[in-house]
């Protein structure tokens, strides 16, 4: 893939920061808007916008045709069919409906079990943490005894005698960039609820739901080019049809009287109030953009990228690399500098060279600890964290340790 | 980068106030949770007026820079006189009009109100002393 080339699809990486060329390695929060997403939402709001659904009117069934054109196009995306695909607006209310529908419809409760990792977002860790604590359901934690951070099979093996009703895992760490095997834990865990939080993971890759047997698959779309504000939540037809919806209100109804309400079909049973219809329609463009490329193209791009930084920065000896840094590492790379603070490496990265990197915790707390007993630094409770798309550069990695090399002569102790 | 001076480098390194009291009145902890950056403030009042002052913990270099700049300009004030400096820092980070005077080698951190983001890393250890005093005063 020539990254170049796609530069001018992307009119922010046109921009200054503090006077030096941006070079942008902050995309496992959020990546840029392509021209075509943008021109997407500016077409609708200008010619064709209006409420959906029930509306009689020109305007109604256009808007409404965008809405279900963008459905059947993630349904591609993801080899499901459109009735699986819910419209939410990211993976976190996608993990909370998730949650709440299964404990609202009894198929999660009192003695039922759920298998987490502790290297989950919190996105994917608070809400099944929190409901158990209502529900009296046990959480068993896989913890990662791999490399800083990351998990071995082994790690869910053992678990396997428990018999989870529910296996909630990341399909790509936003820490350590690590890919789990959901292959393997579908095949070990057969008969549990399998719920993969992709938003990690369905930027850089090809999924394919029904290949996969995935149960649940949740991602958002503002992390693959399309706009903030809307994400999926894919459930197996079976599976949803049996489920209380989460959020009650408009258009998620199919009677209501005085007494009770019964529901609307799928997907619109789990899709309460007006939806976000310009969201929809750009992660539909997004997608489709992403496509052009190809998604193999993108994956490979990702990982060549992400090897080559891993290597450069193996290099310096005062970073230290947390994650398994093997080929289960995709897009992601998280370290420390010795004797410098997270927060002091990317103001100066920003400042003196444009660079954008985030540092933090990651919202994934119980990672940290765990990065902190492995650490041989005094480790800072937080990590820098550069994470690559598809318009970054062998030469942005080289900038990146470039910049890092000044910082540890600037600021290092 | 003249958040990152020299002199500001220095007080981040210094050690002279890190380190643990044991007889202190209040010991009040600080935390920035978006960051990881921890305080453990020790207070020791005597007849109103801040008679020492020390803290533990880590963070960046503002942070570190603040909390001793903090120490060196509260020691020995009064309640009183910390409440009105604790004012002007709030302003000074602001980008408000405050008394430079008051705040003598603090304002050195004068440019942290151009970098909203590092405001909380600065914020953290008079946050903390100023959680510490309420406390000291409910007694």
């Amino acid at each position: 893939m020539n990254s170049k080339i796609l530069y001018k699809d992307f009119p922010i990486l046109d921009r200054k920061v503090h006077g030096k060329k941006l070079i942008y390695l902050d995309n496992a929060a959020t990546t840029l808007k392509p021209k075509v997403v943008v021109e997407s939402l500016k077409d609708l709001y200008y010619f064709h916008y209006s409420n959906v659904h029930r509306g009689i009117h020109t305007l109604a069934t256009e808007a409404t045709n965008l809405l279900e054109d963008a459905r059947r196009k993630i349904a591609n995306f993801l080899n499901a069919s459109p009735e699986e695909i819910i419209f939410t607006s990211g993976s976190t209310l996608s993990l909370n409906t998730i949650a709440h529908s299964l404990v609202k419809s009894g198929i999660l409760k009192e003695d039922s079990k759920v298998l987490l990792t502790t290297v989950e977002h919190h996105a994917n860790f608070v809400p099944w943490q929190r409901l158990s604590k209502i529900y009296n359901y046990k959480l068993l934690y896989a913890k990662p005894t791999g490399r800083m951070g990351a998990i071995l099979i082994e790690d869910f093996e053992k678990f396997i005698k428990e018999e989870p009703n529910v296996v909630a895992v990341t399909g790509a760490s936003n820490v350590t960039g690590q890919r789990l095997s959901i292959r393997r834990i579908r095949e070990m865990f057969e008969k549990s609820i399998l719920v993969v939080d992709g938003a990690q993971l369905v930027p850089h890759t090809k999924i394919n739901v029904k290949e996969l047997d995935l149960d649940f698959l949740v991602f958002s779309g503002h992390k693959m080019l399309g706009p903030t504000g809307i994400g999926v939540l894919y459930g197996k037809k079976e599976l949803l049809e049996k489920m209380e919806p989460f959020l009650y209100g408009g258009e998620m109804i199919d009677k209501v009287t005085l007494e009770d309400t019964t529901f609307n079909i799928l997907p619109y049973k789990f899709e309460a109030g007006t939806p976000n219809l310009a969201g929809a329609v750009g992660l539909a463009k997004a997608a489709e953009y992403l496509e052009n490329i190809g998604m193999d193209e993108v994956e490979n791009h990702i990982k060549e990228l992400t090897d080559y930084a891993i290597n450069e920065l193996m290099k310096l000896d005062f970073v230290e690399l947390y994650g398994p840094l093997d080929e289960t590492q995709y897009g992601i790379i998280s370290f420390n500098l010795d004797g410098v603070h997270p927060h002091d490496v990317a103001h100066f990265l920003d400042e003196s060279f444009g660079i954008a990197i985030r540092t933090g915790h990651h919202c994934a707390q119980p990672l940290m600890m765990e990065l902190s007993s492995k650490s041989r630094l005094d480790f800072p409770n937080a990590t820098c964290r550069a994470s690559f798309y598809v318009y970054n550069t062998k030469e942005d990695v080289d900038a990146l340790v470039e910049g890092l090399k000044n910082v540890k002569r600037w600021l290092g102790r | 980068m003249n958040l990152y001076s020299e002199i500001i480098m220095d007080y981040a390194k210094l050690k002279k106030y890190k380190k643990k009291m044991n007889d202190a009145d209040t010991v009040k902890e600080g935390a920035n949770l978006s960051c990881g950056d921890e305080i453990k403030l020790y207070v020791k009042v005597r007849d109103g007026k801040i008679e020492s002052l020390s803290f533990e913990g880590k963070g960046c270099i503002v942070s570190q820079a603040s909390a001793n700049l903090m120490i060196e300009r509260v020691l020995g004030e009064s309640l009183e006189n910390i409440h009105e400096i604790l004012e002007n820092v709030e302003k000074m980070v602001k980008g408000e009009e405050y008394d430079k005077n008051l705040l003598k080698n603090v304002s050195i951190m004068e440019n942290i109100r151009s970098y909203p983001n590092r405001v909380k890393c600065f914020m953290l250890a008079w946050r903390t002393l100023e959680n510490a005093l309420k406390e000291l005063n409910m007694d």
